[in-house]
């Protein structure tokens, strides 16, 4: 097994690089442990990226191959060092090494701490979304009063820290087996090669910085993009600009185009942020779609569009979580959009509530929906499954409530006059309940 | 007039937490003075074996120590302050102690929905530390979320109930400082006898 050990300081004298080598000294036997100099790391700087310099490509080498990190920190106001700060930021900026990668923490302090409060806020950093280590939980190793813990060879000289200690490197030994053989169970499908940061151009694809908050403006001057009153042919039809919004806008709907090169290109801006169901900004257009999914959300959001691109499906519905039953049901719907060659050219996003949709239908036909008891709750997945009940209910509901409601489309004031009539001669099974319906829907058609 | 020191803790040229203190400087001008400082001088953070410090946080601890206070606007990077600032907060804490009794307000900007609320806790903690010894503005947090849309073309923050809550604070912190001068001048500073044992 192989670690690497990096000391959370750059002063020539550092007693956690002392504990450090002496680690490596003492369990040799268990795994071969490497310290690793972070001397000349520059300062971090988002405008200056160095991650292609030595320092740094080789920190970030050697955690990758490495099977586990021992990571010592010294203490500075009751958080982590500055340089060991520093080196986490740069390996969590262009280059991800730690993701993934089991980390043990020590600490020493001069006085009795031990490094309690700097060990916390590293596990803190460490678990962040952008580093995403795997740090062992639970047992903390805090060495206090560190000037007079080592030896003259640099041993540790209580017998009861190097057994707490050994006791604590056994764990982690075991820690990183745990998770290699967890990791290595993972298959590398194909759908991982969706590149969601969208490095791949296609033939629409326009040289604007996709993070430029104003990509629509840069993109349009730089394609001398039609607008106003400018015609646009379609397919079919001929409309101004103006037109096309006016129209794309009052769809009931929000629709999303995020084209070939999983860039978000469009959508249709007819409500604010926060009155929006899947929520955007209009500075957010232009975006690869790796900078509007969540990091959690990344994986399930290349597998659809891997489903879409691959022409394993045409159509991808979804609701989101927390929908309410029979009161508010968002949906998303994912359809691939191909040229006159079948070749992909990326996705048309739409979501909607669709209960109003729903209710309305109820309301209208005098239904209204009962529970399959054969039905298997699904609330997870359960579009498809849930939706083949409601269907079949509304047709077996048709077949007693069939007739104000075509009456309804042939004439109101038969409709509604038919059922109250028939009631004498016991057409009761239908109920009140459609006349009334029927009545209502008439007057508004 | 008041005094105070903006720093906002990043060494990124463009920066919408230099924004924000540029924001408070120009928006209480007729209140108090905001200098903004800057951090990319400052190299990182190691214990020398003489106990000296750089030139530049010398001059900086010389600068905080006139001031009446300081306002600190951080980002946040994996959950917690950048390297740059908390590099900057151990050397001005390194046998020099500018912030000892110093009030202090804290604010942050980021891009995302949260404002740096995380990196805010944790630098709280850390100005708390006795080698800091600040007296951070109590129950007070700014958080400034999806900063690249937060000012308008004036560097003016547009949402109005930010700007409100930002008014209550810096006249807060006013009161604070004030009140904060006469207790510390009560007191016996923590970093006295924190210095001996060194």
């Amino acid at each position: 097994m192989k670690f690497v050990g990096i000391a959370g300081s750059i002063a020539d004298e550092s007693y956690n690089r002392k504990l450090l080598t002496y680690i490596a000294s003492e369990f040799s036997p268990l795994a071969d442990i490497e310290l690793l100099s972070i001397q000349d790391v520059p300062m971090f700087s988002q405008d200056d990226d160095q991650t292609q310099s030595a320092p740094i490509q080789y920190l970030a080498k050697k955690i990758a191959a490495a099977d586990g990190v021992i990571l010592a920190t010294p203490e500075h106001n009751h958080t982590l060092a500055p340089a060991m700060k520093n080196v986490i930021e740069w390996l969590s900026f262009n280059v991800h090494p730690f993701e993934n990668k089991p980390v043990l923490i020590v600490g020493a302090s001069y006085y009795t701490q031990g490094s309690s409060r700097a060990q916390l806020s590293l596990r803190q950093v460490l678990e962040s979304p952008g580093v995403g280590a795997l740090v062992m939980p639970s047992d903390e190793f805090l060495l206090a009063d560190v000037k007079t813990a080592f030896d003259d060879h640099g041993n540790l000289k209580d017998e009861r820290t190097v057994k707490f200690l050994g006791s604590v490197m056994g764990k982690f030994a075991k820690w990183v087996t745990v998770l290699k053989a967890m990791n290595e169970k993972v298959p590398d499908e194909p759908w991982r090669q969706e590149d969601l940061s969208a490095g791949h151009p296609s033939d629409t694809t326009i040289d604007v910085p996709m993070d430029a908050k104003d990509w629509v403006e840069q993109g349009a001057a730089k394609t001398n993009a039609a607008s106003g009153h400018d015609y646009v042919q379609l397919d079919r039809g001929l409309l101004t600009v103006d037109q096309l919004n006016w129209f794309l806008n009052t769809f009931p709907m929000e629709a999303t185009y995020m084209d070939d090169n999983n860039q978000f290109v469009y959508y249709n801006h007819f409500l604010d942020h926060d009155d929006m169901l899947a929520p955007r900004y209009p500075w957010q257009v232009g975006n690869a779609a790796i900078s509007c999914h969540p990091e959690r959300a990344r994986d399930h959001v290349k597998q659809v569009i891997w489903m879409l691109r691959s022409k394993q499906k045409d159509l991808f519905a979804m609701p989101v979580p927390g929908n309410k039953l029979n009161e508010k049901y968002i949906m998303h719907y994912y359809r691939a959009m191909r040229d006159g060659d079948d070749n992909y050219r990326g996705v048309n996003e739409w979501v909607l509530d669709i209960w109003p949709i729903v209710a309305d239908y109820l309301r209208r036909t005098g239904q209204t929906l009962a529970p399959d008891p054969s039905a298997k709750p699904d609330a997870v997945s359960g579009a498809s499954q849930s939706a083949k009940p409601a269907a079949d209910a509304s047709t077996g509901a048709s077949e007693s409530a069939a007739a104000p409601v075509a009456d309804a489309t042939s004439g109101a004031s038969e409709a509604a006059a038919a059922p109250v009539v028939d009631a004498t001669s016991g057409a009761s099974d239908a109920g009140a309940a459609p006349v009334a319906d029927a009545t209502s829907g008439a007057s508004e058609a | 007039m008041l005094h105070y020191i903006g720093i906002a803790g990043t060494n990124s040229a463009h920066s919408t937490n230099r924004q924000l203190i540029q924001f408070v400087a120009r928006h209480y001008a007729q209140d108090a003075t905001v200098e903004l400082v800057e951090l990319g001088d400052l190299p990182l953070f190691y214990k020398t074996a003489d106990h000296s410090v750089p030139a530049a946080a010398t001059a900086l601890a010389a600068k905080i120590e006139v001031a009446d206070g300081v306002i600190i606007a951080t980002p946040e990077y994996d959950h917690s302050v950048p390297a740059v600032l908390s590099s900057a907060l151990a050397w001005l804490s390194y046998h020099i102690h500018p912030f000892a009794g110093k009030p202090v307000l804290i604010m942050g900007a980021s891009y995302g929905s949260l404002g740096t609320s995380r990196a805010q806790a944790q630098l709280r903690q850390i100005l708390e530390s006795p080698e800091l010894d600040a007296r951070i503005m109590p129950s007070a947090e700014f958080m400034v979320g999806h900063s690249l849309a937060a000012f308008d073309d004036n560097g003016d923050l547009k949402d109005l109930t930010l700007v409100a809550q930002l008014d209550a604070l810096m006249t807060n912190f006013a009161i604070f400082a004030d009140v904060n001068r006469q207790l510390t001048a009560k007191m016996t500073r923590t970093a006295d006898w924190q210095d001996s044992n060194h």
